[in-house]
């Protein structure tokens, strides 16, 4: 597009109380274009009730070549998910 | 095969729905044409919206003449002084300033007129209202706004909106050239037209953009099947393959 244009990230909600879900992003110059782009881009098919669009850069990202230091150490610490404990069948589902 | 339309409420109502069908075909053409993809995409679901509101409006009008016909004859087997829509939504893609007015204006009035018809005798009509004036309010938001950017733009797209605004005004006056139908159907003719008046001085102030004087154009009301030179090129193109092969099917 022409100069100007601005990339927003685009999030929709399904139903009310249920979390906001990136779904893809369009282009647009000012906040109503974006948001009615992402309302005929994703909307159409009752996919939502409510929009989000966020400049995509106001978003702030892991840089990729760090990805590993923030995100490898997880990788063997299987003693952080809680699979280690006998859980009381009378507390049901957790 | 002839195709009439006898009962007086349904020759009100295909005035509507002729306008939903030929502003829809002529948003259809922009399909592919749009100046972003989105855009495109925004006008062709403008235009889908214009074509399902048509066909309900054709099955109304159907059911008020005896079910003689049906929304496809309606659409296909008529000639231009058999369809009764605006001028103004006949009048051609120019520019993408021309597409955006030319809404513009039918939204304003579309809005106005199906409110009033939410208080029809006709429960089909008052509820097909209620749920058009949806459509048209977010089609009316999406051009109103797209006035604001083009008129406060740039020197080119503020001289071309302007000049859209100088020659579609043309087709407005008769509008308002109300008959006994509309007064009939319609609640408040006067009203109609002021709201018109009203929101599109305001728009197009907002914007910066004049209404200047028109001068009166001598062509006769669209409520007497009379139409602007462009009514036939696009019919031949919309009706073209039924015509061509009556018995096609899709």
């Amino acid at each position: 597009m022409e100069p100007g244009d601005k990339v927003w990230e685009v999030f929709v909600q399904k139903k009310a109380g249920l979390p906001f879900k990136h779904v893809g992003n369009v282009h647009a110059y000012d906040k109503k274009m974006a948001l009615q782009n992402a309302r005929d881009l994703y909307t159409r098919r009752g996919e939502g009730r409510e929009l989000w669009v966020v400049p995509a850069d106001a978003i702030v990202s892991v840089p990729l070549d760090e990805a590993a230091a923030f995100f490898d150490p997880a990788d063997d610490k299987v003693y952080r998910h809680p699979t280690f404990y006998d859980i009381p069948a009378s507390v049901g589902h957790m | 095969m002839k195709i009439t339309i006898e009962n007086s409420e349904a020759k009100f109502i295909v005035r509507l729905a002729d306008t939903s069908v030929i502003l829809g075909q002529r948003l259809a053409e922009m399909c592919s044409k749009g100046p972003t993809l989105e855009e495109d995409i925004a006008l062709s679901n403008i235009s889908l919206d214009l074509f399902g509101r048509a066909d309900e409006l054709y099955k109304i009008v159907a059911k008020l003449d005896g079910d003689k016909f049906t929304p496809d004859d309606y659409v296909f087997r008529r000639n231009e002084r058999e369809y009764y829509n605006i001028k103004l939504v006949e009048q051609p893609n120019e520019d993408f300033a021309y597409v955006i007015v030319r809404q513009f204006l039918h939204d304003v009035y579309a809005k106005e007129a199906f409110t009033q018809l939410l208080n029809s005798e006709n429960k089909e009509l008052a509820g097909l209202s209620e749920k058009v004036l949806k459509e048209i309010r977010y089609s009316y938001i999406h051009c109103k706004d797209w006035i604001n950017r083009l008129g406060l733009g740039t020197e080119e797209s503020h001289k071309r909106t302007q000049s859209a605004v100088d020659h579609l005004m043309k087709y407005v006056e008769e509008l308002f050239n109300f008959d006994a139908l509309d007064k009939k159907y319609f609640v408040d003719c006067e009203k109609l037209k002021a709201t018109w008046n009203t929101e599109v001085d305001t728009v197009l102030s907002e914007s910066n953009l004049k209404r200047n004087a028109v001068a009166p154009l001598s062509m006769r009301d669209f409520r007497d099947g009379f139409h602007s030179e462009h009514i036939g090129h696009l019919l031949s193109i919309m009706q073209y393959l039924p015509r061509a092969y009556p018995d096609a099917k899709w």
